[in-house]
């Protein structure tokens, strides 16, 4: 008996084995060998290579990276929730799966063919660019959709049906009679929101916050697409010092990644954290 | 949020568009160019193999393993969850450069082959397979679909693809198309990983912006009704209204 359970629970574990040797070999692996040569100088344990890490040009790297994150979340987060609130009240049918699916299909839209899209549309030559220069505003040269502020129309693209998809399940845990209860005891509109309704989003709302900045953060294509080499963003650094274009410095290269390994990490285990949470509310 | 795509479509077919509010006039010469070019051709069916390798590779993965782990080994659980999580907090570039690291260093011909760019892309996504996989096996009683195969005589085989995979298929074929999807339009890891030696399609189409901007429209109007059928697709499957989802596609 017990060895027959012994031999069902090794069974098991077997069958198991393809997937943990794959995640192993081409998930773990990989990142242990980049934290192993990170703290590794002169053969032994070190910190060295995070010290030469931070370059003025790579700490701006970092700046610029987490800067346009955070922006890019923001805006995707107040926007997207204002857009999810009116798909989840709104009355006709229509509207709201129309917003749906506007945001499931825009969400599926990233990288390098939306940043073209973004050349001709708000390039020097774009089509809003002509359109509003036939009003009268003139964009350029105060704004260039090859800079910071351009990515950062870009990524918001990509950032507000994001954050659709993520919180119109916790606005659709907001009860009525929640509502309903606050307006009998005298709450006004804002009181509602402001006592009520933010505070029982607030981890979700915290948690999409989280998911978003890291989404930004580790995005490449995009930037590369809309910028090339121009804009100083950490991954755009990374990805420079793999193709070899700036002299060959393999523990330099790993030093950083590792770091915005680590930004991405805390931003991904904190939303793990708060939507795992007994009192967030169901999706 | 539809100007670019709109203006995407109709610079594609413009014979010119940069010093007049409205396309100058309407042509598909750029259309009929891009598509001729045989690296087009080469470079469309590239993106096409690789991105059904993945979807293989990932769904022969990922559901034995997540039948198992539902119905047998619940411990397993956990670090599944866990290496399915882990590529939403993992750069594409980062990704890139440990695989370039590790297998540089081990005596295995994989560095700059389509092959590791496949096993780079199940990786990327693993969360997009396993997600609708579980919710999947959740709603429809994996254990008593089992335990009715297995009184019928089926083997463990049998079972998992006459009984379970039948009724979990709206969940594969929703994470492949998710899969497909993501990796069609992938630039990050095929740039950084293969590059010019296995061109993909969103390589191609990086290219020809920095030197034939409407050509490449043309490209990025071929990427977004992919993109847009996979989405249709899965919306179309899905039915209406409820459906979490889990879009962290190739940013």
């Amino acid at each position: 008996m017990n060895s027959r359970r012994h031999r069902l629970r090794r069974a098991a574990w077997l069958v198991l084995a393809p997937f943990f040797l794959f995640g192993l070999a081409f998930e773990i692996l990989p990142v242990l060998t980049l934290v192993r040569s990170s703290f590794t100088a002169e053969g032994g344990w070190s910190l060295a290579n995070f010290g030469r890490a931070f370059t003025p040009v790579m700490v701006a790297s970092f700046r610029n990276s987490l800067q346009l994150s955070a922006s890019t979340a923001l805006l995707g987060v107040v926007g997207g929730t204002a857009v999810a609130y009116a798909i989840v009240t709104a009355r006709s049918r229509f509207v709201r799966d129309a917003l749906t699916a506007l945001a499931d299909v825009t969400a599926n839209f990233g990288g390098a063919p939306l940043a073209f899209a973004f050349i001709i549309t708000l390039g020097s030559t774009g089509v809003v660019t002509l359109l509003l220069k036939a009003v009268g505003v003139s964009l350029y040269p105060s704004f260039r959709i090859y800079s910071v502020s351009g990515l950062t129309i870009a990524y918001v693209y990509f950032q507000l049906p994001l954050m659709i998809l993520l919180i119109v399940p916790a606005l659709l845990g907001l009860r009525r009679e929640w509502r309903e209860a606050a307006t009998n005891l005298g709450a006004t509109r804002a009181q509602y929101w402001r006592r009520v309704a933010i505070p029982i989003l607030a981890p979700s709302l915290l948690g999409s916050f989280l998911l978003l900045f890291a989404n930004a953060f580790g995005a490449y294509a995009t930037a590369w697409t809309l910028t090339g080499p121009d804009v100083n963003l950490v991954t755009v650094q990374i990805a420079a010092l793999v193709r070899g274009e700036v002299q060959l410095d393999p523990a330099l290269a790993d030093a950083l990644a590792l770091v915005s390994l680590g930004v991405m990490a805390m931003c991904v285990a904190g939303y793990r954290w708060l939507a795992t949470r007994p009192w967030m509310a169901a999706p | 949020m539809l100007v670019p795509l709109l203006a995407t479509v109709l610079f594609s077919v413009s014979t010119r568009w940069d010093r007049t509010i409205w396309p100058e006039g309407i042509t598909l010469r750029w259309w009929q160019a891009v598509t001729a070019r045989s690296a087009f051709q080469d470079t469309l069916l590239n993106s096409l193999a690789v991105a059904a390798a993945t979807v293989a590779v990932s769904v022969a993965l990922v559901t034995p393993t997540a039948y198992w782990a539902h119905l047998r080994a619940p411990k397993a659980k956990p670090w599944i969850e866990f290496l399915a999580i882990v590529p939403f907090g993992l750069p594409g570039v980062v990704l890139a450069l440990g695989l370039i690291r590790f297998y540089s260093g081990v005596p295995l011909p994989l560095i700059n082959t389509p092959a590791i760019l496949v096993a780079a892309y199940v990786v990327l996504t693993l969360p997009f397979m396993y997600r609708p996989l579980v919710n999947a096996l959740e709603a429809v009683d994996a254990r008593t679909l089992t335990e009715a195969a297995q009184s019928l005589g089926a083997g463990g085989w049998q079972t998992l693809v006459r009984a379970i995979l039948p009724n979990i298929l709206p969940g594969v074929v929703n994470g492949s198309l998710l899969v497909f999807s993501t990796v069609f339009a992938e630039f990050t890891l095929a740039n950084l990983l293969v590059g010019t030696r296995f061109k993909t399609f969103p390589i191609y189409l990086v290219e020809f912006t920095r030197f034939d901007a409407r050509q490449a429209s043309a490209l990025a109007v071929i990427s977004f009704v992919i993109a847009w059928l996979a989405s249709v697709l899965i919306i179309w499957l899905a039915g209406r209204g409820d459906r979490p989802r889990e879009t962290l596609a190739a940013r």
